[in-house]
């Protein structure tokens, strides 16, 4: 056994990415977009508020579930701000009105609220 | 907004800690205990694919919760009560559906301490001084205590048992960082470390597909390097009101499962509070400001060194 030795670190802020986990709203009941397209629309979000260099942000779509149009994305912490903005100030995806609800945001991917309230 | 508050995201800890679980003086379990309200515990096994004999007994032995619908809370503070189950131990109890930012909320720590988060409203109408006191509300609350003797004592309220939902799953051609336990902060080229470790063990409980190329439109994000690919992985996911007690019986046998030779290298053990609970540790208070997060996160190595991570968002003191 190697000497036992202790360790602690406390890292504050250092979270290089933030999670936000999101629903698209788009109460027409129209075709659903795919994944392609549900990332398309957040770099469009991005481009719209923040412009070219705001659209180049990396925003990654880890999950997307087509059917719900909920998804986890991933964002350097930096850019929160400004993706978190240009979301809520969506309103239009191909010319139907749409709305990004932002559910939760998290420094750490973990899991969505407890579902254990809904038995 | 000035360009230097554009950049900033709200303050957020991790606690890293590395130690070995058979020392004296280690605090792991000390740590689980201080952590009262618990709402999923995940365990994931590299190179095994069904739940091993060791964790079958306490799985199946995990206990039921109890929900208690339009219970004023004075009765907790009543006398009968407070001998019955709070003196006993191991007596946790906390609101239903309440919000923490907005709702006034209840907690019942083991130790007997009620803990109220209450409106600017109710606490003028309350006269509270820092202290329990006779409390009218009609709250649904949630209990985790031992027997059946809950069941007899609120029989005159609506009290039902729930049992904590639990899902087995196998994941095939996992790619898993390799780790140093001694090495929190990782290698370049050798292991990972203990953020990439979170974040990648934040992807698989989420089930976010691993097997990507940093090219894809999609998605840049890829599992950290150095990584292997293990052919299947157990996944335990126990869902409800659980108890420390249960938790660290659970810490306890998968550190017995690395008591005979196995494949694995290292397995993990996640556990997540409630996002609207009062309390994170001990009697630290607890915010949702965006989130709610309030979890902790176990690493045992074969040799029994563990790491533990525990997180905290912006509205929480730093973990003991």
């Amino acid at each position: 056994m190697a000497a036992a030795a202790f360790e602690r670190r406390v890292l504050r802020r250092a979270a290089e990415h933030h999670y936000l986990r999101v629903r698209l709203e788009l109460p027409d009941g129209g075709a659903r977009p795919n994944a392609a397209q549900f990332k398309q629309l957040v770099v469009t979000a991005l481009r719209e508020l923040h412009g070219e260099v705001g659209a180049a942000l990396p925003v990654d779509v880890l999950t997307y579930e087509e059917k719900s149009l909920s998804a986890i994305l991933r964002v350097i912490s930096s850019g929160l701000v400004k993706l978190w903005s240009a979301l809520t100030l969506l309103g239009f995806y191909q010319n139907r009105r749409c709305a990004f609800r932002v559910l939760q945001v998290k420094p750490y991917i973990s899991v969505s609220t407890c579902v254990i309230w809904q038995q | 907004m000035q360009p230097a508050q554009l950049g900033r995201a709200p303050r957020h800890l991790l606690v890293c800690e590395r130690g070995h679980a058979r020392h004296p003086r280690s605090r792991h379990a000390a740590h689980v205990r201080d952590h009262a309200y618990s709402c999923r515990v995940s365990f994931l096994i590299p190179e095994c694919g069904l739940l091993p004999e060791v964790l079958k007994s306490t799985i199946a032995d995990i206990g039921d919760y109890y929900l208690v619908r339009s219970l004023p809370i004075h009765e907790l503070v009543a006398h009968e009560f407070i001998d019955a189950f709070v003196k006993k131990g191991s007596c946790y109890a906390l609101t239903y559906k309440t919000k923490i930012d907005q709702d006034n909320t209840a907690a019942l720590l083991p130790n007997g301490k009620l803990i109220l988060s209450v409106d600017k409203d109710t606490y003028e109408e309350l006269g509270l001084q820092g202290r329990p006191s006779r409390y009218s509300g009609k709250k649904v609350m949630r209990y985790s205590a031992e027997g059946s003797t809950l069941m007899s004592y609120f029989s005159k309220h609506q009290i039902q048992a729930l049992r904590p939902k639990i899902t087995f799953s196998t994941l095939r051609d996992l790619q898993c960082p390799v780790l140093q336990s001694n090495d929190l902060q990782g290698k370049p080229e050798e292991s990972c470390s203990t953020e990439e470790l979170f974040e990648w063990l934040g992807a698989v409980l989420n089930q976010v597909s691993l097997d990507n190329k940093s090219s894809s439109f999609l998605s840049t994000y890829c599992c950290p390097e150095p990584n292997t690919v293990v052919e299947k992985a157990f996944l335990c996911t126990i869902t409800g009101f659980i108890i420390p007690e249960k938790i660290i019986q659970l810490l306890e046998q998968l550190c017995c499962y690395f008591g005979e030779p196995k494949l694995a290298y290292w397995l993990t053990l996640t556990v997540h509070g409630f996002a609207d609970s009062p309390v994170s540790w001990r009697e630290s208070e607890h915010g949702f400001h965006k989130g709610g997060e309030n979890l902790y996160n176990f690493v045992i190595f074969r040799n029994l060194d563990y790491w533990l991570q525990m997180a905290v968002g912006a509205h929480d003191d730093c973990p003991p």
